[in-house]
C-alpha cells in the first residue's frame, strides 16, 4: 500500500488503527535493522522500535502530507538511537570506549557472525565509529539510503555526509587490516 | 606483512547480525497496536486540542509569552500597594486633637522637659483640651512631685 493511501486511511477515525497496522507491518524491518545494527542487541532493538512507532502513532496528525514518510521514520528511528547511546552513557557514567567495549561484547556473542572472521572484524571496525559516523555509514552502506534522503533525515549537508561516509571506510579499512596482521 | 583490505571487494550481508526470534515480525505490529491503545490521551484532545493546530514556532511563542505574563503578574502582585511614608510625614498626618488624646490616655507620663522642648506647641492648646485657668495649672503643676530638678 503506498504511503499516500495510508495516510489518507489514518486521517479517517474509523479506520485509524488498520492503516496504522498497516503502516507498522511496511517499515517494521527496515526500522528494526536501523535501530539493531546502532544498538546491537536484540531486547533493546525491540524496545526502541516499539518507541519509534510509538511516536510515529503520537505524531503522524501533525506530519505534513507532502513530506516522505519514510525519511521522516528513519528520522523518528535515528534519534531514537542516539539518544539511547547518550542516556547509556550518562546514566551509567561511562566513557564512550566503555559503552563501545559493551556493544563489542554484545557482538562477539551474536551468533550471527560466528565462524565469519572478516565480517566481525568489519562489525567491530563500524563500532568503533563515533554515533553519528556510524549511522551515516550503516545508512549508505547497508540500506542504500541516497545522500539526498540521508541529508534530510540527519538535517545534515550532502558534502558533509559524503565526507563523513568516506572517512568511515578509510577508518574502517585501516581497522580491518590491523587486525588482520594482528591474528 | 599488513594484508589490505577493501570494503568495496567485500561481500556485503544486508543482515549481519542474528535475526530476531521467530515470528518476531508476525508479532511486533499486534504489539505495537496494543500499545497504541493503552496509550492514555495526553489531554489535548480536549481543552487544549486547539494547540495541535498551531505550528510549531507560534506554539512556542505562545508558551513564552505565557512563561513572561506569568512572571510579570506575579512580579506585580509582590510589590507594596502604596510606597511606604515616612515616620515623620506619617507623624503629621495624624490630627493634633487625636494625639493630645493619644498622649492623654496612655501610660506614658509628659515631663516638664517634654513640655519644654514642645516649641511648636500652639498658645490656646491648654484652653481647648484642658478647660482650665491659667492659675488652676500653675496650681496643678505645682502640686505635682517633680522628677526633673533644673540646675
Amino acid at each position: 500500500m503506498e504511503d499516500q493511501e495510508i495516510l489518507a486511511k489514518f486521517d479517517d477515525p474509523a479506520s485509524r488503527n488498520v492503516a496504522f497496522n498497516q503502516l507498522v507491518r511496511k517499515y517494521q524491518q527496515k526500522v528494526y535493522w536501523h535501530v539493531r545494527k546502532m544498538v546491537i542487541d536484540h531486547d533493546d532493538a525491540d524496545d526502541l522500535t516499539q518507541d519509534v512507532f510509538m511516536k510515529v502513532w503520537n505524531n503522524l496528525a501533525n506530519f505534513r502530507r507532502d513530506a516522505s514518510l519514510y525519511t521522516w521514520i528513519y528520522r523518528i528511528a535515528t534519534n531514537e538511537c542516539l539518544s539511547f547511546l547518550s542516556s547509556k552513557r550518562r546514566r551509567f557514567f561511562l566513557p564512550i570506549n566503555d559503552v563501545g567495549a559493551e556493544l563489542a561484547a554484545k557482538l562477539e556473542a551474536d551468533p550471527g557472525l560466528a565462524g565469519d572472521d572478516i565480517e566481525r572484524r568489519l562489525q567491530k571496525a563500524i563500532l568503533r565509529l563515533p554515533d553519528k559516523q556510524r549511522l551515516v555509514f550503516n545508512m549508505k552502506y547497508y540500506d542504500e539510503i541516497t545522500y539526498e534522503q540521508m541529508a534530510e533525515i540527519t538535517g545534515t549537508s550532502v558534502g558533509a555526509l559524503k565526507a563523513s561516509y568516506h572517512h568511515a571506510v578509510k577508518k574502517i579499512e585501516q581497522y580491518v587490516m590491523e587486525e588482520s596482521t594482528r591474528d | 606483512m599488513n594484508t589490505p583490505f577493501r570494503l568495496d571487494d567485500h561481500k556485503r550481508r544486508s543482515q549481519p547480525l542474528a535475526s530476531p526470534p521467530d515470528r518476531y515480525f508476525d508479532q511486533l505490529p499486534s504489539r505495537v497496536m496494543a500499545r497504541v491503545q493503552t496509550t492514555p490521551d495526553t489531554g489535548l484532545a480536549g481543552t487544549w486540542g486547539w494547540l495541535r493546530h498551531l505550528s510549531a514556532p507560534v506554539r512556542t511563542a505562545l508558551a513564552s509569552a505565557v512563561v513572561l505574563g506569568g512572571f510579570a503578574t506575579s512580579f506585580w502582585l509582590t510589590q507594596p500597594a502604596a510606597p511606604v511614608a515616612s515616620s515623620a510625614t506619617a507623624l503629621a498626618a495624624v490630627p493634633q486633637a487625636e494625639m493630645v488624646q493619644y498622649l492623654l490616655a496612655s501610660d506614658q507620663r509628659v515631663t516638664l522637659s517634654d513640655l519644654a522642648e514642645f516649641s511648636n506647641t500652639p498658645p490656646d492648646l491648654s484652653d481647648a483640651y484642658l478647660q482650665a485657668s491659667a492659675a488652676e495649672v500653675q496650681d496643678a503643676l505645682d502640686s505635682q512631685p517633680s522628677e526633673d530638678p533644673y540646675y
